[in-house]
């Protein structure tokens, strides 16, 4: 009898403990499935190639959220991507399922939070995670503690996931602090678009057209275009530069930190925040172009290869959001970071052979201080139409380097209807500095709660060109290939 | 969302029966009725809102509320595509949500709380309102034999698209029963009603189901209370920011 007991506790135990776990945990998630076409056949890598499908991707996200007890909580936030494209380019490879319908994983988050502990006041959270900082949307530029995820630019509030160790201190109730380290540097993951920053323009011929000018000074520049003006283009075979990564050592030294207090001070929300650390974006820092033996004795074959490095910075920042009555209630943010870069010297070489037949440096990143903002206003009209406009100087991805800080302008008007089952959202920004734009109308279909179909276009506007051949910084910002190609995209969401 | 869940408040929930042998006055009642719409220390509901077009076709979504007092609210979205949003209420200038997507806090502003909630015909201006007696002037103007009339102008400093609200109050108990509001134009905008009431524990009475009618298009919001808890103890820290953002 007794052993019988035994057995039906050892077996009914776990039942129990089971009920009592999952009474702990929520589980939600979403499937996406993203279907892209690029409505234009130059902006790409190989001028004429175009109007094809540039995704065909399906993502399905799982967020685990575990509370096994009071003021301790775990995530685990991860998404399995399937590309949608054969990856298999020889017959044997057609048998691996991972090559004719590849797929990765992403592990967004996983940490662990403790609310008030040691001390009542006090909240740490530890592991995988992303921060988001500042009060303005998107170009916030005292969000910087995470590098930003651009390999979907559609995407664009995604972040690189890194280990962090996060403290929050909350000793009044108008007052908070928090200080977060994060021991290794990760930079920003790029658009696939991004090597074309180097890529070298060729004609239908194969011809050398163009290269991409480096930040160097305009006599230097003239220099170097001299150099290449007396040869001829179509006996010059350029590769492609290789870039390679100067990243920073593990040491303590290369660590990150922050620190950010934020008060409320009645209407006004106000942050102070204190950055060190690195520029998440790469920054020019050298470049080697070498002639190398060809096969062919009457073409001369020339590799390139470069470096970039993040600069080193320390960040003083101030955001705050403000509302008040005597403003009409309009919604106000705005954004200070006063930057203190280390200084990057970049520097050119060109050889023939072992023979140096260019040099030249300049001075890429000044160490002076520079600043970048973001003004905000955002209104609603009526329940069907509100509106975000905002004023940006300095790009997320733009330095006080040769290219410099543009300044922008961003509307977004929003409009919905039907009961909010159809929402209208045209976001459009504009470059003040070179006047190119980029565009994002958005229609989205909510036929029943949870499922959401959107259709929408991403369009650049602007010059693939620069200006000046030989001036680094007269590329336009949504012209240039490297911002990508047009695409017109429909999308399938559905959230549980 | 801050309208829906003031409404909430203020109409499902009712204090214990009292009858009163004398007869109050319009203020009087108005107080009792404020009072019964906030009678408990805190309340926990879970909630589900049904909007419903004219053309027969509806949604719903869920989420449960949380408040404290008669200002504080925690607002948790258990469904649909706002899945994981928050909203906490420190009081009708002070409201912030918390936004999955961007893994961020952000404060409402006072404006944007105006929009409706997801095509609902609840707005804000029908449902920051938690207390009546602050900022509108009552007069009796009926009563039959269940309920009492009053027609409530709005006070000078009061902030209001309606230039009249009538409410239906039971005499008994001084529940909000009915609430009609009426455009600057004279016209019949709204109409809000309250049925279903179940009884909980300490002879506590509360509506489990409210209509909100658009008068001119005939488009509905139906509003299920699944559970409904009251008087738990919720610490003040549970309507903070830090509690908003902790754990996400």
């Amino acid at each position: 009898m007794s052993a019988r007991i035994l057995l039906a506790a050892a077996l009914l135990a776990p039942a129990a403990a089971r009920a009592d776990w999952t009474e702990h945990l929520a589980l939600s998630g979403f499937a996406q499935s993203d279907l892209r076409f690029d409505v234009e056949d130059y902006r790409g890598p190989v001028a004429g190639k175009g109007y094809a499908f540039s995704a065909n991707r399906t993502d399905v996200g799982l967020l685990l959220q575990m509370e096994p007890a009071a003021g301790l909580s775990a995530i685990v936030d991860g998404r399995l991507r399937y590309r949608g494209f054969v990856e298999a380019d020889r017959l044997v490879q057609t048998t691996e399922r991972d090559l004719v319908d590849p797929f990765s994983m992403q592990l967004d988050r996983a940490f662990l939070a403790v609310k008030g502990k040691p001390w009542k006041w006090l909240d740490l959270r530890i592991g995988r995670m992303v921060q988001t900082w500042g009060t303005a949307d998107m170009f916030s530029p005292v969000d910087i503690l995470s590098a930003r995820d651009l390999s979907d630019p559609l995407d664009y509030t995604r972040k690189v996931p890194n280990q962090m160790i996060q403290a929050d201190a909350y000793p009044a109730s108008w007052l908070s602090l928090s200080a977060v380290f994060i021991p290794v540097f990760k930079p920003s993951q790029l658009p696939p678009s991004a090597g074309l920053a180097f890529a070298m323009e060729r004609d239908p011929r194969g011809c050398l057209a163009a290269a991409p000018a480096p930040p160097l000074g305009r006599a230097d520049a003239q220099r170097l275009a001299a150099l290449f003006a007396s040869t001829d283009p179509c006996a010059l075979d350029f590769e492609d530069p290789q870039v390679r990564l100067v990243l920073p050592d593990n040491g303590i030294a290369d660590a990150q930190a922050a620190l950010r207090a934020k008060l409320k001070l009645g209407d006004l929300d106000l942050g102070l925040t204190y950055y060190y650390g690195r520029f998440s974006f790469p920054v020019a820092y050298t470049a080697v172009a070498k002639t190398a033996p060809s096969d062919d004795p009457a073409r001369t074959r020339v590799q390139y290869v470069a470096e970039v490095v993040y600069p080193r910075m320390q960040v003083a920042g101030l955001d705050f959001s403000y509302s008040a009555e005597w403003l009409w209630d309009v919604g106000v943010t705005g954004e200070v970071a006063a930057i203190f870069p280390e200084e990057v010297d970049f520097a050119l070489r060109a050889y023939v052979g072992d023979q140096k037949v260019f040099g030249a440096t300049s001075v890429n990143v000044p160490s002076t201080p520079f600043l970048k903002a973001t003004l905000g206003l955002e209104y609603t009209f009526a329940s069907w139409l509100a509106a975000n406009a905002m004023y940006v100087h300095g790009f997320f991805d733009e330095f006080a380097d040769a290219y410099g800080l543009h300044d922008y302008v961003l509307v977004v008007p929003r409009m919905s209807f039907l009961d909010d089952s159809l929402k209208l959202q045209i976001s459009a920004i504009l470059d003040l500095t070179d006047l190119s734009k980029q565009e994002n109308p958005e229609l989205v279909w909510v036929p029943v709660p949870g499922a959401e179909l959107s259709a929408g276009g991403w369009w650049f506007a602007g010059s693939t060109r620069p200006k000046d051949p030989i001036d680094y910084g007269s590329r336009e910002k949504f012209g240039q290939k490297a911002a990508g190609r047009s695409v017109a995209y429909l999308r399938a969401k559905v959230t549980w | 969302m801050i309208r829906i869940t003031a409404a909430l408040i203020a109409v499902l929930t009712a204090a214990p029966a009292r009858a009163e042998p004398a007869k109050p006055s319009a203020a009087e009642i108005l107080d009792r009725m404020d009072a019964a719409n906030n009678a408990f220390t805190d309340q926990t509901m879970e909630i589900a809102l049904t909007v419903q077009d004219v053309d027969g076709s509806k949604k719903t979504y869920e989420f449960t509320l949380l408040q404290k007092g008669d200002t504080k609210r925690l607002i948790h979205f258990t469904s649909g595509e706002i899945k994981g949003m928050a909203t906490l209420v420190e009081d009708r200038n002070s409201v912030y949500v918390y936004l999955p997507g961007f893994k961020k806090v952000r404060r409402v502003t006072a404006n944007t709380m105006s929009q409706g909630f997801a095509g609902s015909d609840l707005s804000n201006d029908d449902m920051a309102i938690t207390r009546w007696g602050r900022g509108w002037e009552p007069r009796l103007d009926r009563e039959d034999e269940t309920s009492v009339w009053l027609v409530l102008t709005p006070k000078a400093d009061e902030k209001s698209e309606y230039a009249k609200v009538v409410h239906r109050v039971d005499k008994v108990r001084f529940q909000q029963m009915e609430t009609h509001y009426y455009n600057r134009s004279g016209e019949l905008v709204k109409k809000l009603e309250a049925t279903e009431p179940k009884e909980f524990a300490g002879g506590v009475r509360r509506n489990m189901h409210i209509v909100v009618t658009d008068a001119r298009t005939g488009h509905r919001t139906v509003l299920d209370t699944k559970s409904f808890k009251f008087n738990q103890g919720l610490e003040d820290d549970l309507f903070t920011v830090r509690q908003l953002q902790w754990g996400k």
